[in-house]
């Protein structure tokens, strides 16, 4: 235990102290200059619109990538426990994506999704859903960007949701399911009565995981609009990181990065105790 | 009265099977679609309307993309940054959750947890203060500094991977080995360690998976030496505009060993995605 002890502490621990006090500084990388002023970046973060639009648009991004793919996984999981054992080479097909870089998924979407010669306005206009290849600019409108960055993140990793769930599934004894059939239950109230609550903790612990990563989404966003048009797709990762590189105030990104960590911890936790509920839905 | 029950059902489970079959057809789209792409003549790519199988088959982009100035390079850094990176996360994860399983006490407990927390931390939060630690040991630009910050990805799942896997194994194994006269590090190499092999080999994939695919530090933390492909694809968008067919070639190149790859382990990956959530 203590030589990864050891790494995490130097290796995150350390980097984690040195963002704390970085957040009390005024730094001029430039310069190289520094000055004390204690809680004054947490103000000024607090005060700027951009934070907390970005920290406003991170929680709606992960809240449609999140929800969707638990629909999406929860749909594919229900699929695959009911076909069974012969829908397995399916399964294998479904597990891919998640072995593709972000940055791939992004740079891919990206091409599928552009207006003029995109596949996907193509395939929907053919479908006859879109009149013209050209009425939705899926990453430039600045209404809709915020679900279109998105949807790389909720290809790449709805098969991690349903192979999370589909597992759960297996776990839920039949005889449970044939002892409710046998009274009567129909499926939808074999669903909601047996499987959903058997299956929360299985949900919780896929939701947080998935959550936290949604969170921190970056590399998809970068890739796809920097963040743009006008802002409208900037997370805080991305805000962070503009912040530091391109404004070059670290001492405000890092108060920042504080107060997203925060956060994060605090939603986990909350997420953790009452999704979870360990002591009433373990059976 | 019941052959009509036994047709609905067969019916229901045919729309099902249509259904899922839609489902992963949609799924598997992006990518053959990407594939298909690279083998496209490079004014093809953008043509309006797009084509989905290339008029003319050709190698055009993928030429294109090797000789572009350091891809092969970064190809190299990739897997050097991904291979010392995954050595490092298993040298330090299989004793570090041998330990917790093993004496399952209190700090072990709380060094999970530790573990846990340390998943949550955004990497651009650390990614900054991680710069200036690889600067001034000299790190900087160098595919074991990288590595370095790869493992701090990597690590905590592979010890909770890891600790699942272990805690699997009876201990009245090692006990054995001890008796025997063999000394615990002993007891963990030849006997706890064979028998942990498959999942091993999992947490190795996974580790190996988060340097490969990691785009945030490999930006921060590298400049020439030790550039890996992430970032060179990024950066082919803004250096030459916007090279459809090139960018596809790249994207399928660094793609498709790793996607094959899940494809071989297909099963083994499975049990060691779902086996922390569903046991949790």
């Amino acid at each position: 235990m203590a030589p990864a002890a050891l790494f995490l502490a130097v290796f995150v621990a350390w980097p984690l102290v040195k963002l704390l006090l970085d957040s009390l500084y005024q730094i001029a990388p430039l310069a190289g200059t520094k000055r004390y002023v204690g809680f004054g970046n947490y103000r000024n973060a607090l005060s700027s619109p951009e934070f907390v639009g970005s920290a406003e648009r991170t929680a709606i991004y992960t809240g449609i990538v999140v929800s969707l793919e638990l629909t999406l996984g929860l749909a594919t999981a229900l699929l695959f426990n009911t076909l069974g054992r012969r829908s397995r080479v399916l399964r294998t097909v479904f597990l891919y994506p998640l072995m593709i870089a972000p940055i791939v998924a992004g740079l891919l979407w990206r091409f599928l999704l552009i207006d003029n010669f995109g596949i996907v306005n193509e395939l929907l206009t053919r479908v006859g859903i879109l009149h013209t290849p050209a009425a939705i600019s899926w990453l430039s409108d600045p209404n809709i960007v915020l679900f279109s960055v998105g949807l790389p993140d909720i290809w790449l990793t709805t098969s991690f949701m349903s192979l999370v769930l589909f597992a759960g599934l297996q776990n839920i004894p039949g005889e449970l399911l044939e002892a409710a059939r046998i009274d009567g239950a129909n499926a939808r109230q074999r669903f909601t009565w047996i499987v959903l609550p058997l299956l929360r903790p299985v949900i919780a612990v896929a939701v947080i995981v998935r959550g936290i990563d949604a969170a921190r989404a970056f590399d998809v966003i970068l890739i796809q609009t920097n963040g743009g048009p006008q802002q409208k797709s900037e997370t805080l990762s991305l805000l962070i990181y503009q912040t530091m590189i391109r404004y070059g105030d670290p001492g405000l990104a890092s108060a920042m990065s504080v107060m997203y960590l925060l956060a994060m911890l605090v939603t986990a936790a909350v997420a953790l105790a009452t999704i979870w509920r360990p002591g009433r839905s373990q059976a | 009265m019941t052959a009509l029950v036994f047709d609905r059902r067969r019916a229901t489970r045919t729309l099902l099977w249509l259904l899922l079959g839609a489902v992963v057809v949609l799924y598997a789209f992006p990518f053959v679609y990407l594939v298909l792409t690279s083998f496209k003549l490079p004014t093809d790519v953008i043509s309006v309307p797009p084509m989905f199988l290339p008029k003319t088959w050709t190698l055009a982009n993928f030429h294109a993309a090797l000789s572009a100035p350091g891809v092969p390079a970064a190809l190299l850094h990739s897997l050097e940054a991904a291979s010392i990176s995954t050595v490092l996360s298993l040298l330090l994860a299989v004793p570090a959750a041998y330990g917790v399983t093993r004496y399952g006490t209190v700090p072990g407990q709380v060094f999970i947890m530790g573990a846990l927390v340390a998943r949550m931390v955004p990497p651009v939060a650390i990614g900054v203060p991680l710069v200036g630690i690889m600067n001034s040991v000299g790190l900087n630009d160098s595919s074991l500094g990288l590595a370095i910050a790869h493992t701090t990805i990597s690590l905590p799942l592979s010890i909770w991977l890891m600790a699942s896997y272990l805690d699997a194994v009876p201990v009245e194994l090692d006990e054995a080995a001890r008796v025997d006269g063999a000394s615990r590090i002993g007891a963990l190499w030849r006997v706890v360690m064979p028998v942990a092999a498959g999942g091993i080999a999992v947490t190795a994939i996974f580790a190996f998976l988060a340097s490969w695919n990691e785009f945030l530090f490999a930006l921060l933390l590298t400049s020439i030496h030790a550039q890996t492909m992430p970032v060179v694809i990024a950066n082919f968008q803004t250096q030459y505009g916007l090279q459809w067919g090139t960018m596809t070639a790249l994207a399928t190149i660094y793609s498709v060993p790793v996607v094959l790859l899940s494809l071989f382990l297909q099963r083994r990956i499975v049990a060691g995605l779902t086996l922390g959530a569903v046991k949790g």
